[in-house]
């Protein structure tokens, strides 16, 4: 296929990690994040971090959004698809989550009248066919899955769905990055930066990293080749003694972002004084609610939601994975009382989190170097 | 859970978006009947790109497209 064929040629990509090998500095350990949990996907698929020096390390950043939701926010959510008449929609990965006692997939096997769907959109269609049962959408997702779920409000709104609501659980990428900054266990030295949610903010956002924290950063496609690329692209910033946001997937990422769904999502969407991360706390102004002219469609003020703080259990450490703190292999539970299967910790849930990704393609080669 | 959501990330909820051909336009709705490349159809909503036409290939998202793949913004 045009645009992936090229971006996966093994002889370019030979090319690029012989380059990448002529920029590092031999003592140096180099740290890079990867924001984005579509990366660290691609990265253990694709096997990328085979290619590199043994002194670049990549670190897996809170990008993938089912793994950041904390325990209690789930709860929030079992306790609506527990109401009676509610037909409670979700994304696939969302009914595996651990909540503080049972998963949404638990709650369906219980009566709970749980649908997965792949587009919010689905979810309004099941709300217009059952005009009789109230249907409540999970939403979660950073500025790529946003404008979706903005798109599907504005639908319901202007064609009268009295009978659909969201419960709005939508984060943003900036301030869990400068959090991250902050926070005194973390050294990083550049970010691969997210490129779809750059397709709709643009890097001009990203550009706080190198101001900032002089850190580089390049925003990143998600094919092998793109990978490595924008890898060279910060170990040659880092050469250089430069700091900027470079633009690697200029073929699809618009400097300025889709202006469309920024306008869409400032009319739907207020952020929330505060919200809690796994992992990371609570992070000021660094999730969306529906605003004041949609407040008619927030399930959150049409239904009674506990909103309850739950500790995440003592043996999950997915918070130290979410700060790339540690690896996923260092947790103590990873991969024998944690697995896909049965997942303690988000980490595990989504194929985009850090330890599934690892779990799925990454724990025999681990296993090999380890004997 | 599928083959193809494992072998393809987590497509509805994370920084993912899907090559998909335009089939069909419903102008009434605003919305494209739009094909993945083993042929499998769905409605995606073109607010963010439109105009399109049939024929495209969009990067859609938890069914919305996001932007067009980088031959046709090329092509534009």
């Amino acid at each position: 296929m045009k645009f992936v064929d090229e971006f996966r040629d093994a002889e370019l990509g030979r090319a690029l990690a012989g380059e990448i090998l002529s920029v590092v500095d031999p003592d140096r350990h180099y740290k890079i994040m990867e924001v984005c949990g579509g990366h660290t996907h691609a990265i253990y698929k694709y096997g990328v971090d085979d290619l590199l020096p043994e002194n670049v390390e990549l670190v897996h950043g809170p990008g993938c959004p089912v793994c950041v939701i904390p325990m209690g926010r789930v709860d929030d959510g079992i306790s609506l698809a527990r109401e009676p008449g509610v037909i409670f929609t979700c994304f696939g990965d969302m009914v595996r989550v651990p909540g503080s006692s049972e998963t949404l997939l638990d709650a369906k096997a219980q009566g709970a009248d749980v649908r997965i769907v792949y587009s919010p959109l689905d979810a309004l269609r099941i709300a217009k066919q059952n005009p009789d049962r109230e249907v409540v959408f999970f939403a979660i997702g950073f500025e790529t899955t946003a404008p979706s779920t903005a798109l599907t409000l504005r639908r319901a709104k202007a064609e009268d769905v009295g009978n659909f609501s969201v419960i709005c659980s939508h984060v943003t990428i900036v301030p869990p990055l400068r959090a991250l900054l902050e926070s005194p266990d973390v050294r990083l030295d550049g970010f691969i930066g997210p490129g779809h949610v750059a397709t709709i903010v643009g890097a001009r956002p990203f550009q706080f990293l190198p101001e900032q924290y002089g850190k580089p950063v390049a925003i990143s496609g998600f094919e092998p080749l793109d990978l490595l690329q924008s890898v060279l692209m910060v170990l040659r910033q880092l050469a250089d003694g430069r700091a900027e946001v470079e633009n690697q997937y200029a073929r699809v990422v618009p400097w300025e972002g889709n202006l469309r769904a920024l306008e869409i999502m400032s009319e739907v969407f207020e952020l929330r004084a505060h919200f809690e991360w796994r992992g990371l706390g609570f992070i000021s102004q660094s999730a969306l609610r529906l605003s004041d002219d949609y407040a008619e469609w927030d399930a959150e003020l049409r239904f009674s939601v506990p909103g309850v703080r739950v500790a995440d259990p003592k043996a999950c450490q997915c918070g130290e994975v979410l700060k790339g703190v540690i690896k996923p292999w260092e947790c103590k539970v990873f991969g024998t009382a944690c697995t896909p299967e049965r997942p303690i910790g988000t980490c595990m849930v989504s194929p985009e989190g850090a330890c599934a990704a690892y779990y799925n393609y990454g724990r025999f080669a681990r296993e090999r170097e380890v004997v | 859970m599928s083959e193809r959501v494992l072998s393809e990330g987590c497509t509805t909820c994370g920084d993912v978006a899907i090559p998909m051909r335009v089939a069909d336009i419903d102008r009434q709705t605003g919305l494209a009947l739009c094909l993945d490349a083993d042929g499998a159809g769905t409605s995606v909503e073109t607010a963010l790109v439109e105009p399109v036409l049939v024929g495209e290939v969009l990067l859609v998202h938890a069914g919305t497209a996001l932007s067009r793949a980088p031959e046709e913004a090329r092509a534009r």
